[in-house]
């Protein structure tokens, strides 16, 4: 049983450390974009979006498939 | 009483929430879980049809509710607004016509593309209104008021109307149900976005590039079939699991109040960890909270623009 909820936590911190790198490679990539071209702003923040929202999307997945393996299994 | 209605009415809680002596212990866990879920009975019985259970739960009634007012007041004053001779914004107007316009120039648009901008902004448009204020309801404690007005002043019977309705999350999109509906909306319109812009075969023969060797449509095939099922999913669980996260991050800070109350024995304990830790804690959490609801509408619609975009401009 603790070893079901050491997976779940182990699995969230994962997915967390993921998330987070990824995102800051994002907004290291724009805002250094944005650094070399001020006027470009627009497009690059419109392109960063999209890829933000299914990162954060993914790691929420992630969060919450561990979230079921805590709830939905009976040991 | 619910302990935190408790607090929030300006009393100690009592004992029975703040010691062990009294027999009932502070169960966190369940408190949380109840707070955020559903409700245990629904409001109202409807027959069980065809396997399906018909009743009205908490959710349902919060779905009808956002529905009602979102409709009413946006057609009032879009209304009263043309009804006028000379068409001078008021001040909700105003509001509602920068929304408006920023989502259909800044989301609808870029995505879409200005052919088929009249087809898909409303429904964008009540994608994100409605996303949002049923997102906003769930930051105001308007029914836990509801609880306090009921125990103390109007003390209904047990198995009330309003005692069922005061049970529960307000919160209807942080139900997976509720989400996962709004996301079939979503697939339902990417099919008919490409089936419009490209016909019926034209929509699924634009899931793959063409010109392939034949080992690659092997893979690539199931790969698009996969990803047309798992993008709806990820807007599902995306808002639903934001929603629920922040008020079970909320519901903990302030749980730490009573937890500590029962450690410790007396009440005053709690209250002291109350104003020192929790209370401003879920004050900041709280705000972060307001940005998450705006974020949350806004993603949903910008996605669900994209994937309808991304159907519509496939033969690139």
């Amino acid at each position: 049983m603790i070893l079901t909820y050491a997976g779940a936590a182990i699995g969230m911190g994962l997915a967390v450390i993921g998330a987070g790198i990824g995102i800051g490679r994002l907004a290291s990539g724009t805002a250094e974009g944005i650094a070399r071209q001020p006027s470009a702003a627009p497009q690059i923040t419109v392109a960063t979006n999209l890829s933000l929202f299914l990162l954060e999307g993914v790691a929420i997945l992630g969060l919450v498939f561990c979230l079921v393996i805590v709830f939905l299994i009976k040991s | 009483m619910h302990p935190v209605l408790a607090i929030a009415a300006g009393q100690a809680p009592e004992p029975q929430a703040a010691t062990d002596a009294a027999g009932t212990v502070f169960d966190a866990g369940d408190v949380i879980i109840k707070h955020v879920a559903n409700g245990e009975h629904p409001l109202i019985h409807l027959p069980t049809l065809w396997g399906i259970d018909f009743s009205v739960t908490k959710h349902v009634f919060m779905l009808w509710f956002v529905a009602a007012i979102v409709f009413t007041t946006v057609t009032v004053l879009v209304r009263r607004f043309l009804a006028q001779p000379r068409l001078v914004p008021s001040l909700p107007m105003n509001f509602l016509e920068a929304g408006v316009e920023f989502i259909r120039d800044d989301v609808v648009l870029p995505n879409v593309g200005k052919k088929w901008l009249t087809a898909w902004t409303p429904l964008l448009l009540t994608f994100f209104a409605f996303i949002l204020t049923a997102n906003a309801i769930g930051l105001v404690p308007i029914f836990d008021v509801l609880g306090l007005l009921d125990h103390y002043v109007l003390h209904t019977p047990e198995n009330s109307f309003l005692q069922h309705l005061i049970h529960g999350g307000t919160t209807a999109t942080g139900n997976f149900n509720v989400t996962a509906g709004l996301a079939i909306v979503t697939f339902m319109a990417i099919i008919v976005a490409g089936t419009k812009a490209h016909g019926f075969i034209g929509h699924w023969k634009n899931l793959v590039p063409g010109g392939l060797p034949w080992l690659l449509y092997l893979l690539m095939v199931p790969l698009e079939i996969l990803s047309m099922f798992v993008r709806p999913f990820a807007l599902t669980m995306r808002l639903a699991a934001n929603m629920t996260g922040g008020h079970i991050a909320l519901l903990v800070m302030l749980s730490f109040v009573f937890i500590v109350a029962g450690l410790a024995g007396s009440w005053i304990a709690g209250v002291g960890v109350g104003l020192v830790v929790s209370v401003p804690l879920a004050a900041a959490l709280s705000g972060l909270e307001i940005i998450v609801v705006l974020v949350q509408a806004y993603v949903f619609t910008l996605l669900s623009a994209v994937f309808i975009g991304m159907a519509i401009h496939s033969h690139h």
